[in-house]
């Protein structure tokens, strides 16, 4: 599914991810914790393409290479990035929205749009399922949204695609148990031999909830440490530094 | 003053059945224009709009007499039902009230009584000393229109180096509702300017909605002064969504005679390549208890350039005002300008009154954020320039009406 090799990315000059290998394949479930500053959200948004970075190395995904891939190419060949900071865009109804987003990914696909009334009972039948309030789908995107809203409207985004791999970037920093157990639901509920999932969290406690394949480590812009579920537990005792 | 822009004091006799008194005070009009010559930069209320400079750019020659023009009809909007007035060049054409109840509406080509006050405004002015057409409508008493009013204001293909001075009014009498829209049909190739002074009367807890739109992009230059009186309970709105002409300035002045009254401005523009827009408005608070809310939003490409220039008067006894007044720009090139001045003057001391201005370019992380959902770069674009100008559009209360604002401003947006 996803193939990385020999990472390295810059940003104005300065070093982030400085050789980073990783293979995610289809059905695989895979966390990346590690401290601040180690290259994190920055492997995130270079999945999804986010562009200002120097790039070397190589960036499979299916196959194909993405390094010249477009965002929204990315996203239409089915990479989706749960962002750790929502933005708030005013004016623009969150429901027409992913409506948008929807049909241009299905377009892509080579799928039938969807008219505006399957396309709510989708939206209605999900955000059932994952227990978030349809209210927020009335509103415009992510205003004034709290930050657990922001956070259940991603995961309702990422189910709604139905993406191949999905990239979550610390969605439950700042979560409440209960806005954990829906991003938890969201993830799981997508599952199958052939999504995968990159999971990005500083804390073991959402992988009470999602028992990921593998537990990276990520520092200084590598990957230091690769274990099972177990390493996890470890760091939640041990911290960082030992690892180092 | 411009050396081919032909003024011809005879043009004054010819105006028949006029007063000594009105004929007076047209001639006094025309040599205080006759001085200033058009309103260049140099003078304050000009300093972002040089008039002159569009004169000398777009004409070689000007001049004001009056043109009888042929005028084939044009198709009705279909988008909603609704009574209509056709102008052409600025006159009365004919007018169509069939959803109303006939005789509380008076509508005439022209309204004769004179305020005699000199504006300092000179192309007030020059209009006050030529404007001989327009139109004239009063609602009477106790009358709510069951349908909008649209107002098509037809420019002819054949007005070649004219300035049309045109005089308009509406009276809207006590307890009684208006919702105007005016539309603008410009079908003419050549260039001209219309130069219109329109006067409203809003009595005792009456009401008024007026939005401005036109059909598609032209080469009009327009200027229309708007003085407004505003009396005890009454509301006032002003919709102006009057992209895609090269140039057009609309000079507000408002007065707030009574208490309890509620004026609105509020505008969004879509400016495409040397469109110039100035939004100029002058409120003022004679009386306490009112409230005034003014907001101009401005999408500008290319080498569009809009302006709002906002002034709140509050007057000592206006006590209790709330008066709000935000000019917001999103800049879509380097090219782009957008100039805001606001200006208080308050002599009042218990009041509210609050006045920002900002501008910005498109941001980058929400155009990331939206492609990473699969939107293309310029759908994400036009999906933040159409946020950015909803809240006024949400101002629109009636669906259809809503729906045909949002066509036009797609329409603006997607020829840029």
């Amino acid at each position: 599914m996803l193939e990385i090799k020999d990472l390295k990315a810059s940003i104005n000059k300065k070093a982030i991810l400085k050789g980073l290998n990783l293979t995610i394949k289809p059905g695989e479930l895979h966390a990346i914790m590690g401290p601040n500053g180690s290259g994190k959200s920055t492997l995130a948004n270079i999945l999804s393409g986010k562009e200002g970075y120097e790039i070397s190395g190589e960036l499979n995904f299916n196959g194909e290479s993405i390094k010249e891939i477009s965002v929204e190419k990315r996203a239409q060949k089915g990479i989706f990035l749960a962002f750790q900071y929502p933005l708030e865009i005013p004016g623009v109804n969150t429901n027409n929205f992913l409506k948008t987003s929807l049909n241009s990914v299905r377009k892509a696909r080579g799928e039938k749009e969807l008219d505006t009334l399957s396309f709510l009972k989708l939206i209605k039948k999900t955000s059932y399922e994952l227990g978030i309030d349809e209210g927020i789908l009335s509103r415009q995107l992510n205003v004034g949204f709290s930050g657990g809203e922001k956070k259940k409207n991603e995961i309702l985004q990422m189910k709604i695609l139905n993406p191949k791999l999905s990239i979550l970037d610390e969605t439950d920093s700042g979560l409440d148990i209960d806005a954990i157990k829906i991003v938890a639901k969201g993830v799981n509920t997508l599952r199958n031999d052939k999504k995968s999932f990159l999971i990005i969290t500083h804390y073991q406690r959402l992988l009470d909830y999602i028992k990921p394949d593998f537990v990276h480590v990520l520092s200084h812009g590598k990957i230091v440490k690769t274990g099972c579920s177990e390493l996890a537990q470890e760091l939640e005792k041990t911290g960082y530094k030992k690892i180092n | 003053m411009n050396q081919n822009f032909q003024i011809n004091s005879k043009q004054i006799d010819k105006i028949q059945k006029i007063t000594e008194e009105e004929k007076n005070f047209r001639i006094k009009n025309l040599e205080i224009f006759k001085e200033e010559g058009f309103p260049s930069k140099k003078l304050e209320d000009w300093k972002f709009s040089d008039f002159k400079r569009i004169v000398d750019n777009n004409f070689d020659e000007l001049d004001t007499k009056t043109v009888v023009s042929h005028f084939d009809k044009v198709d009705l909007l279909k988008d909603f039902e609704h009574n209509y007035i056709f102008l052409v060049n600025g006159n009365l054409h004919s007018s169509n009230f069939d959803f109303e109840d006939k005789n509380k509406i008076k509508i005439n080509s022209y309204d004769k009584s004179i305020n005699y006050e000199i504006n300092k405004n000179p192309l007030v002015c020059l209009n006050q000393a030529f404007a001989e057409n327009g139109y004239s409508l009063e609602i009477d008493k106790n009358y709510k229109f069951n349908k909008v009013l649209v107002i098509y204001n037809i420019f002819t293909n054949d007005i070649k180096n004219k300035i049309l001075n045109n005089k308009n009014k509406i009276r809207v009498n006590e307890n009684s509702e208006l919702h105007t829209i005016e539309y603008t049909i410009n079908e003419s190739k050549f260039k001209f300017i219309n130069n219109v002074l329109e006067n409203i009367i809003l009595e005792k807890n009456s009401k008024l909605k007026n939005l401005n739109i036109q059909r598609k992009k032209n080469e009009g230059i327009f200027h229309k002064y708007l003085k407004n009186n505003l009396s005890l309970n009454s509301n006032y709105t002003n919709l102006i969504f009057s992209s895609g002409t090269k140039f057009n300035k609309l000079d507000i002045e408002c007065n707030l005679i009574d208490q309890n009254i509620n004026c609105n401005i509020l505008s969004a523009l879509f400016l495409g390549n040397n469109e110039h827009n100035e939004i100029k408005t002058c409120i003022n608070h004679l009386a306490p208890n009112c409230k005034s809310y003014q907001q101009v939003k401005n999408v500008l490409n290319s080498n569009g350039k809009g302006i709002f220039q906002g002034k709140i008067y509050v007057k000592d006894l206006a006590q209790k005002t709330d008066a709000y007044q935000l000019g917001k720009a999103l800049l879509l090139d380097d090219n782009a300008e957008f100039n805001s001045k606001p200006e208080l003057e308050i002599y009042a001391d218990d009041v509210k009154c609050s006045h920002g201005s900002s501008s910005g370019s498109i941001d980058e992380d929400s155009i990331y954020y939206m492609m990473s959902r699969g939107l293309s770069r310029e759908q994400s674009k036009k999906l933040l320039i159409k946020g950015f100008l909803s809240d006024i559009v949400e101002h629109i209360k009636s669906p259809s009406i809503k729906k045909f604002v949002e066509n036009k401003l797609e329409e603006q947006i997607s020829e840029n």
